[in-house]
């Protein structure tokens, strides 16, 4: 019954899709939640994030495992971060 | 379903499961004794909270003994009261009085200012017990309730020398809590297209994999609401720091005590001292008996006394609604004494604001204290429910893997893995039920007796089944054992204390009562699981003990 190995992705690959859902992962649920400061009160985004924080960084984790490649999530993570960022960067300036 | 998501599910649920799953079954065992925790002590201790009423608190009696010993002038004091109003912790602050400060540090060594207890001048932070008047330790208060509490979360961990900036235990409890929420997230998907039928199936007259299958799937999702509740409760009470410190680097400054009390978790709101001593002394009673009258469903959850005696001292008092009349909401009301004024209310029963919401989301549900012993109760099951879903869970994982095409190396890792985490796991529930036993003989158990008997004896037992290898034996005798134990519980309490359960009820001690009920519950569930698996055992021994070993089952005649 284990998980039929060929829809199973590489050691290295898997590496990357745990760093990427985890690492970046934590940060895109981070900076989105940052963003959404501009939208709603703050201490009420800070409040919510208790329990939306976790739930969105264990489903991005697990989205990181369902991409066919670890690179392209990465590369999805780090572009979302710098979005997320970046708007809540210039919208604070 | 898409088949290769499916087997990503799997994977990825059948991994994250096998790394926590002796830790959260020791979470989960001892966190349903948790919701227990001021019923535990009150049984411990002999000393039931329930006749206590939280009027007859006396603080200025408190307040009178501390001015006495240590010239309040001038201080911050604050109460943490306890859930069961007759402990309360008491953290007293160094005078903003520099008279009176110098005069403290005079007595005292020179050391740095800041930071709570040591370091702070002569700060003090002290349990008290309006019962007794008495003020003590956190050792000397520390009893079952506080361990097993503390358990529940891996403290004891912490004493593991890893340093990385957070206490390894809380740390190790965080993680498994967050890969906890994510195995959750995956068997759910991992099952929605059957959800429905599967929920009907139980087939326990089958193969035992498709017993345990049958059972991790139906209690799982009949648990799902319950255990994705606690993932992610229990990630927020025990590393919130996660989310805490980058908000407030980012939206506070950096000051997460800014954040903490934005949130109401915290009152760090300093008044400018101003040496003018007020003629009179302030009375705190008047006060909390001025807000029993205003808020009369609610009961008084923190006391801040910020510049004593001063012209400039000030009275804030956090209330929290009953659960009968609440489940959400914070009250906050402070007072000037030297105007006799109030200077800001916010009632608890009326003006839950949406922070109150989420909060009272996160720590009530958490917590199980918003209806009293039904919920308790049920919070119980269904916790021992989620213990049930692991042992299921890991018997699965090992079944699954014991086929002629695995290795014969890999089969024997598998096997021994599955006997380590059985063995820790279910010796809990013998090793729980002794150490109840062990501490009501002994009425001067302190924190080193309850870690002696209760560690010494689960390593001794874990060994004993470790080495005996029978996942089966392991399952049966300490089902016998700790049905035995559990039902000695309220033999013990009854014959050393005289309090039966009758007795105990009848006085009103509905918390000693709880106690003895609960395990005599126990005790009555694990001998007929015991009994069952005893007659399933003589009615077909050969098939299906495949996996444990041949001379498995000893009959006892």
């Amino acid at each position: 019954m284990p998980a039929n190995k060929k829809y199973l992705s590489s050691p290295w690959q898997r590496f990357l899709k745990i760093t990427a859902g985890f690492v970046g992962g934590y940060f895109v649920m981070l900076s989105l939640h940052l963003l959404l400061t501009h939208v709603f009160d703050q201490k009420k985004v800070v409040v919510t994030a208790f329990i939306t924080g976790y739930i969105l960084w264990a489903v991005l984790l697990l989205v990181a495992f369902l991409c066919k490649s670890g690179w392209k999530i990465s590369g999805i993570y780090l572009a979302l971060i710098v979005i997320f960022y970046g708007a809540y960067y210039l919208l604070n300036n | 379903m898409n088949i290769r998501n499916y087997n990503i599910y799997f994977n990825t649920h059948t991994i994250s499961g096998i790394i926590i799953c002796a830790i959260l079954y020791v979470i989960f065992f001892a966190g349903s004794f948790s919701f227990f925790k001021d019923e535990i002590s009150a049984w411990q201790k002999n000393r039931s909270a329930h006749t206590h009423q939280a009027a007859a608190n006396d603080y200025d009696f408190l307040l009178d003994s501390l001015h006495a010993a240590h010239n309040l002038l001038g201080r911050d004091i604050t109460f943490y009261i306890q859930d069961n109003n007759v402990q309360t912790y008491v953290n007293m602050g160094a005078s903003q009085d520099t008279t009176v400060k110098k005069k403290a540090a005079a007595q005292l060594k020179p050391e740095g200012r800041r930071g709570r207890g040591r370091g702070n001048g002569d700060a003090a932070y002290f349990q008290y017990d309006f019962q007794r008047k008495q003020p003590a330790s956190y050792a000397e208060s520390y009893d079952m309730g506080e361990f097993l509490y503390r358990l529940h979360f891996l403290a004891q961990l912490n004493q593991v020398p890893i340093r990385i900036g957070t206490p390894f235990g809380y740390l190790v409890a965080g993680i498994v809590s967050f890969l906890f929420l994510f195995a959750l997230i995956t068997g759910l998907l991992l099952h929605w297209d059957k959800i429905v039928s599967n929920f009907f199936t139980f087939r326990p007259w089958n193969k035992w994999k498709t017993v345990w299958t049958d059972m991790h799937t139906a209690l799982g999702v009949i648990g799902f609401p319950f255990q994705l509740m606690y993932a992610v409760t229990g990630v927020v009470l025990i590393v919130n720091s996660v989310l805490i410190l980058p908000f407030s680097k980012f939206l506070y400054d950096g000051d997460s005590e800014k954040l903490y009390t934005e949130l109401g978790y915290n009152d760090d709101t300093t008044y400018e001292y101003r040496y003018q001593p007020l003629p009179d002394r302030v009375a705190l009673n008047p006060y909390l008996k001025q807000v029993a009258d205003r808020w009369p469903d609610s009961h008084v959850s923190r006391i801040y006394i910020k510049n004593y005696g001063d012209e400039s001292m000030h009275i804030a008092i956090d209330a929290v609604p009953n659960f009968s009349r609440n489940f959400a909401g914070a009250g906050k009301i402070v007072f000037h004494p030297a105007t006799q004024s109030i200077v800001h209310e916010k009632s608890p029963v009326t003006s839950a604001s949406y922070v109150d919401r989420v909060k009272a989301l996160v720590y009530r549900l958490h917590f199980g204290d918003f209806g009293g012993y039904p919920v308790k109760i049920s919070f119980f099951v269904l916790g021992i429910m989620g213990c049930l879903v692991i042992i299921s869970g890991i018997l699965i994982w090992l079944v699954a893997r014991d086929k002629k095409s695995i290795p014969a190396h890999k089969r024997k890792f598998n096997f021994w893995a599955a006997n380590v985490f059985v063995a820790i796991c279910l010796t809990m529930l013998p090793v729980t039920a002794l150490t109840f036993i062990a501490i009501k003989l002994n009425p001067a158990a302190d924190q080193a007796f309850i870690y002696r008997v209760y560690f010494y004896s689960w390593l001794a037992l874990s060994v004993f089944y470790i080495a005996r290898h029978k996942l089966h034996v392991t399952n049966r005798e300490t089902l016998l054992t700790g049905g035995l134990l559990a039902l000695c519980v309220p033999l013990v309490n009854g014959i050393q204390t005289g309090k039966w359960m009758w007795n105990a009820q009848r006085m009103g001690a509905m918390d000693i009562f709880v106690v003895d009920f609960l395990w005599l519950s126990v005790g009555v569930v694990s001998l007929i699981a015991f009994y069952r698996i005893r007659l399933d055992g003589k009615k077909a021994s050969k098939p299906k003990q495949k996996v444990t070993a041949k001379k498995g089952v000893v009959p006892i005649a």
